[in-house]
């Protein structure tokens, strides 16, 4: 089965010149599939944290996006219980000229900035809003209880 | 093709029960909605018209494992049901009696399963067997 150049430059860059704080390695028996880990970003809730994803190129990718979710557990107000994640990026406002190491960033920033106003886990989203320092209090304690080994 | 990787696989299969975008004869839905993995399902049949199931619901247990969808899931009944393929002790499917499970194919979901034994429900050679009383449990 042959894979797209695309996604071979992009792996291959990804490699190459890998993001700080970003791996993503494509599985040997499925080079659509990878194991993506994003260190949580300094001064958030989720500093210290290394956190698990799984990443996957549908068929039609580069013109869809790809599919992506955590697999650490997460309290993020953008984030579900399954670990899937509310962004534009990936939904309405993808683009092909996005790559997955546009979409790894973002993500990233989500991380540093949550956007309760745009909520996916509407419980998570309702804390944030009432009560800011007990919702993040909450985060960096999932994130020592999940996301450091 | 590309080959969708068993959890994505899974969230599209939930997707779909969530969206009401599946089959109006069964549901699907996961047993624990913090199951990261996503192992645990619970389904439901509604009985097939013009048999002795006509009005029943019947509700299941669907069980992936890690190599689904390359292996079928487990597939057993909680409401007591009288069908040749379903163990009578314990409600588990014999997945040699059902072709979908017997002659897994990757492209099949729980749906396929779901509904294959519906229509084994309404087949001519079961939808008149006698039926343990509604609501019993296995």
């Amino acid at each position: 089965m042959a894979l797209p150049k695309r996604i071979i430059k992009e792996t291959e860059r990804l490699v190459a010149e890998p993001v700080p704080g970003i791996q993503a390695v494509p599985h040997e028996d499925n080079l659509r599939y990878f194991d993506v880990s994003i260190h949580g970003p300094t001064q958030s809730p989720y500093e210290g944290g290394v956190f698990k994803l799984e990443l996957f190129l549908p068929e039609d990718y580069p013109m869809t996006p790809p599919k992506i979710r955590f697999l650490t557990k997460i309290y993020h107000p953008n984030i579900d219980r399954l670990g899937r994640i509310c962004l534009d990026v990936l939904k309405a406002n993808w683009s092909p000229a996005l790559q997955i190491r546009t979409i790894l960033l973002s993500i990233q920033a989500l991380l540093g900035a949550p956007n309760p106003d745009d909520p996916l886990a509407n419980d998570v989203a309702q804390r944030w809003k009432e009560d800011e320092p007990g919702a993040i209090a909450t985060a960096r304690e999932w994130t020592q209880t999940y996301a450091t080994s | 093709m590309a080959k969708v990787p068993r959890n994505f696989r899974l969230l599209e299969e939930l997707e779909k029960g969530e969206k009401g975008q599946g089959s109006d004869a069964c549901s699907l839905g996961l047993a624990d909605g913090n199951d990261i993995m996503m192992s645990d399902w619970n389904g439901t049949i509604l009985g097939p018209p013009h048999s002795v199931h006509e009005n029943r619901i019947y509700s299941l247990k669907l069980k992936c494992g890690e190599n689904y969808p390359d292996a079928p899931p487990s597939v057993q009944f909680i409401s007591r049901i009288n069908l040749p393929c379903v163990d009578q002790t314990n409600g588990f499917v014999d997945p040699t009696k059902l072709s979908c499970l017997s002659g897994w194919k990757r492209e099949f979901t729980m749906e396929t399963v779901l509904l294959e034994l519906r229509r084994s429900m309404a087949s001519p050679a079961n939808k008149k067997l006698p039926q343990p009383p509604e609501g019993t449990t296995f």
